[in-house]
C-alpha cells in the first residue's frame, strides 16, 4: 500500500509541470495593495449544534493576504486570524481558541491556504518558512499553536513575554519598532501593552493594514493597565499621523451594526458590525480616552473602552428587574 | 461465623446510584415498603380496564435520577447529544433537559401525570421545534403513558414558573392548537386570574388536581415578577424555576425575593420537601463556582436537585443582599442583586474550599 501510493504520487507529480524559477512578487510598488473584506463574516447561529458554517471562514483579502475567522459555534470568542505571504516567509498572526486538530482543523486550513498560494505563485510550500506569532498572550489567540508542532520549516513565537520579545529581537519594548522582512514584504512591529503587558501592534507595509489585537478592536477593549494603554494609544496616533493606514483591524467583533453590545460569551451575533475600523474611529477613541479619569465603561461610538472593569462587570442588565 | 453486620466498604458497588450510604440497598430496611403500591404490576397478561394509581402515599414516592445530565461539548457545532434528554424519575414523573448546545440556558422541564390529567411545568428556551422538539417528546411520552394506563388520552396543562422568562416560555408556542391542552396565560394579570390568585397574590396557593395527585402553585415573585413555584406532594418535589436553583440567581426585586423565600419556608413546614428542583444548573461541582453565561460546555456541573435545607442558606443570603448592589457567592448558588448578570466578585465565602476546576479543554 505505501509503495502503490508512492508510485501514484510520483505519477501525479510528473503530470504537473516543474515550476520555472518563481516570479518574485513585488510588494513595494503601487501601494497600498487593494483588497476587500467580506460583506458578512460567519457569526454563529441560534442553535449551536445546528450550525452548518465551516469551522473556519477563509477570506482572501487579496492574492497575498488572508483573514480567517473561527466559527462562533466552535468558540464563542470567534477570533480573527491573519496570514501574510512574502516571497520567502509567511507570517501567521493568532491561532484561535481551540486546541486540538480533531476538534478544529486550523493546521489543515492553513496548509491548504499555503498550498493554494504556492500553486498560484509557482512555489513549494516546504520552501517557505512559516512564522507563528500572535497579538498577545491570551489563550483565545494561540490555542491551536501546537497543531503545528510537527510541521517542518515552522517557527513559534513562544508563550512567555521573554520569548515573544526574543522572537522579534526587541531590546527596548514597547517603543522599539522592528521590521520583519517576509521576502520583499515588510511588517513593522512594536509594543502595544495595556490590555495585557505582552501585546504587539503589526503594520503590513503592503496592504497598509494596522493590526491592533485586543488592545483596540470593535468590541469591549478590556483595559487592564490604563497608563500603559494610553501610552500605546499615543504611539498609534503618532503612527497614523505619519504613515498611511487603510484599515485598523482587531481580533474580535462584539458590537452590532447599531452599536449594541453583544454580551460576553454569546454564540450568535446576527447583525454584526464590520471587523475593520477607520483611522478616524481610532482618533475619536483617543479623544474620548483623554477625558477618562476613572474606571468604568465608555462608548466611543465604535468601541467600548472598559477601563479596569474586566474582573468586575460588563454592560448588560438583568432584563427582569422590577420595582 | 455469622456475618450479620453489613459493611459497605466491603460490599458497596460504585455502579449503584440508589443511595450513597447503602449502595446496594439498606439491609435493615423492610422488603415490602409502602412505596411498592405506587407501581402497578405488569404481571397480568390481559389486564382489565384502566389502571389508576393511588397517589396518597406515606413519604415521598419511590423514584430515582440515576443518570448524568447532558452537558454540552467543547465544540458546540459538533454536539450530537439528544436535543432533549428525557429521564423517567418514576412512571408518573419525567424530567426533560434541553441540550446545552441548542441553548446555553439548558433548562429543565418537568412532566407529571395523575389519574385524570398531565402537567408540564415550563417549556424550554427555544421555540423552533426543529432545534428543540419539546412537543414531540411530550407527545411521545404521553402516548406511551396512556398505553401503560390503558387510557385513550389524557388532557395536558402547560404551566410556567415564570411567563416572562424567555429561558422557559419559548416552547409554549409548540403546544398551540394541541388537542385537550390548556396553556396557562403569560400576561401577569391574566395569569393571576387563571390561577384564581388575583385577590390573594402573592399569598395563597392554587390547587391543580391531576386526579389523585394535587399540585399546588405558590406565588414566588422575586426573580421574576410573575414567579410561581409548584409543589408535588407525591414526589415531594418543590419546583422553583429561577427562584432558587444551583446557579447564578438574578434577583428582579430583592424585597419580593426574600418574602417569597420566607413564604416557601413557611409552606415547607406543612408540606415536606424531598428536593428543591430548579430550572437550570449553572454551578460546578466545586463549591461557589459557576459556569459563565452562554457556556456550551459544562462537564463539571453540580447536581440538579437541592436539599430542602438549602432554603435556609438562601434566606440568610437574601437578607444580606437586600438593598445592596451585590454578587454574593454561596457554595450552591450565587445571588446577583441590582448588578449585571455578568457581575463578578473576588469575595469567596469563609471556610469554603476555594477550588479551581481544570479548564475543560
Amino acid at each position: 500500500m505505501p509503495i502503490a501510493s508512492a508510485i501514484l504520487s510520483a505519477e501525479s507529480n510528473a503530470q504537473t509541470p516543474e515550476p520555472s524559477a518563481p516570479r518574485r512578487i513585488d510588494f513595494k510598488s503601487n501601494l497600498p495593495a487593494p483588497g476587500s473584506f467580506p460583506d458578512r463574516w460567519i457569526c454563529g447561529s441560534p442553535s449551536c449544534m445546528d450550525n452548518q458554517d465551516p469551522p473556519i471562514q477563509v477570506h482572501w483579502y487579496n492574492d497575498h493576504t488572508v483573514f480567517l475567522r473561527q466559527n462562533k459555534a466552535y468558540s464563542y470568542e470567534a477570533p480573527f486570524m491573519h496570514l501574510y505571504f512574502g516571497n520567502e516567509r509567511i507570517l501567521m498572526l493568532d491561532q484561535g481558541f481551540t486546541q486540538l486538530s480533531s476538534d478544529w482543523p486550523l493546521r489543515e486550513t492553513i496548509d491548504d491556504c499555503i498550498s493554494k498560494w504556492c500553486a498560484r505563485n509557482g512555489r513549494k510550500p516546504e520552501a517557505l518558512e512559516l512564522l507563528l506569532a500572535f497579538s498577545h498572550l491570551h489563550s483565545d489567540h494561540y490555542a491551536a499553536h501546537n497543531q503545528f508542532v510537527d510541521r517542518p520549516n515552522t517557527r513559534y513565537m513562544g508563550l512567555t513575554h521573554e520569548e515573544m520579545l526574543g522572537f522579534w529581537g526587541m531590546t527596548n519594548y514597547p517603543e522599539e519598532r522592528v521590521t520583519l522582512d517576509l521576502g520583499g514584504r515588510d511588517i513593522w512591529i512594536w509594543g502595544s501593552p495595556g490590555h495585557v503587558i505582552s501585546e504587539f501592534a503589526y503594520y503590513d507595509t503592503y496592504t497598509q493594514i494596522l493590526y491592533t489585537g485586543d488592545m483596540f478592536y470593535r468590541g469591549r477593549c478590556y483595559i487592564s493597565f490604563w497608563d500603559k494603554w494610553f501610552d500605546s494609544m499615543k504611539r498609534l496616533i503618532a503612527f497614523v499621523d505619519s504613515h498611511p493606514v487603510t484599515h485598523i483591524v482587531g481580533c474580535h467583533v462584539e458590537i452590532s451594526q447599531t452599536g449594541e453590545d453583544y454580551p460576553y460569551g454569546v454564540t450568535y451575533q446576527p447583525d454584526e458590525a464590520p471587523l475593520q475600523l477607520t483611522v478616524a474611529e481610532l482618533r475619536k477613541a483617543f479623544e474620548v480616552a483623554k477625558t477618562i479619569t476613572k474606571p468604568g465603561i465608555y462608548f466611543t461610538g465604535s468601541v467600548f473602552l472598559c477601563n479596569q472593569t474586566r474582573a468586575t462587570t460588563t454592560l448588560d442588565k438583568n432584563p427582569y428587574t422590577y420595582s | 461465623m455469622p456475618q450479620n453486620k453489613y459493611n459497605s466498604t466491603l460490599s458497596g458497588n460504585p455502579q449503584s446510584a440508589t443511595s450513597q450510604q447503602y449502595p446496594n440497598g439498606n439491609p435493615d430496611a423492610q422488603y415490602n415498603t409502602p412505596g411498592v403500591k405506587n407501581t402497578d404490576s405488569c404481571v397480568p397478561l390481559h389486564p382489565a380496564g384502566e389502571v389508576l394509581h393511588n397517589y396518597a402515599c406515606d413519604g415521598p414516592t419511590a423514584g430515582n435520577i440515576a443518570f448524568k445530565w447532558i452537558y454540552g461539548s467543547n465544540i458546540a457545532a459538533r454536539n450530537r447529544d439528544p436535543r432533549i434528554q428525557a429521564v423517567q424519575y418514576n412512571e408518573d414523573t419525567y424530567i426533560l433537559r434541553q441540550n446545552v448546545c441548542v441553548h446555553w440556558e439548558a433548562p429543565f422541564t418537568y412532566l407529571l401525570f395523575g389519574n385524570r390529567a398531565a402537567l408540564l411545568i415550563d417549556s424550554g428556551a427555544t421555540a423552533e421545534a426543529a432545534y428543540y422538539p419539546l412537543r414531540a417528546m411530550v407527545d411521545a411520552i404521553t402516548t406511551r403513558w396512556t398505553q401503560l394506563r390503558r387510557k385513550k388520552s389524557i388532557p395536558l396543562t402547560v404551566m410556567l414558573t415564570s411567563g416572562e422568562d424567555i429561558a422557559q416560555n419559548q416552547g409554549l408556542k409548540q403546544f398551540a392548537g394541541r388537542p385537550e391542552t390548556v396553556l396557562a396565560p403569560t400576561p401577569l394579570a391574566e395569569m393571576k386570574r387563571f390561577y384564581r390568585l388575583s385577590d390573594s397574590w402573592p399569598n395563597g396557593a392554587a390547587r391543580i388536581d391531576l386526579g389523585g395527585r394535587v399540585i399546588e402553585a405558590i406565588p414566588t415573585p422575586g426573580a421574576h415578577k410573575d414567579g410561581l413555584s409548584f409543589y408535588d406532594p407525591y414526589t415531594r418535589f418543590l419546583f422553583t424555576g429561577d427562584l432558587i436553583f444551583p446557579g447564578k440567581i438574578n434577583i428582579g426585586n430583592d424585597k419580593d425575593y426574600l418574602a417569597s423565600l420566607i413564604r416557601l419556608k413557611r409552606y415547607m413546614q406543612a408540606h415536606p420537601v424531598k428536593w428543591l428542583m430548579g430550572g437550570h444548573v449553572e454551578m460546578q461541582f466545586v463549591p461557589g463556582k459557576a459556569y459563565p453565561r452562554f457556556a456550551t460546555y459544562k462537564p463539571y456541573e453540580r447536581l440538579l436537585q437541592m436539599e430542602p435545607e438549602l432554603l435556609d442558606d438562601a434566606i440568610a443570603s437574601a437578607r444580606q443582599v437586600v438593598g445592596k448592589e451585590l454578587a454574593l457567592v454561596r457554595p450552591d448558588f450565587i445571588l446577583l442583586n441590582r448588578v449585571s448578570p455578568d457581575q463578578r466578585t473576588s469575595v469567596f465565602p469563609d471556610g469554603v474550599p476555594n477550588i479551581t476546576a481544570p479548564r475543560p479543554f
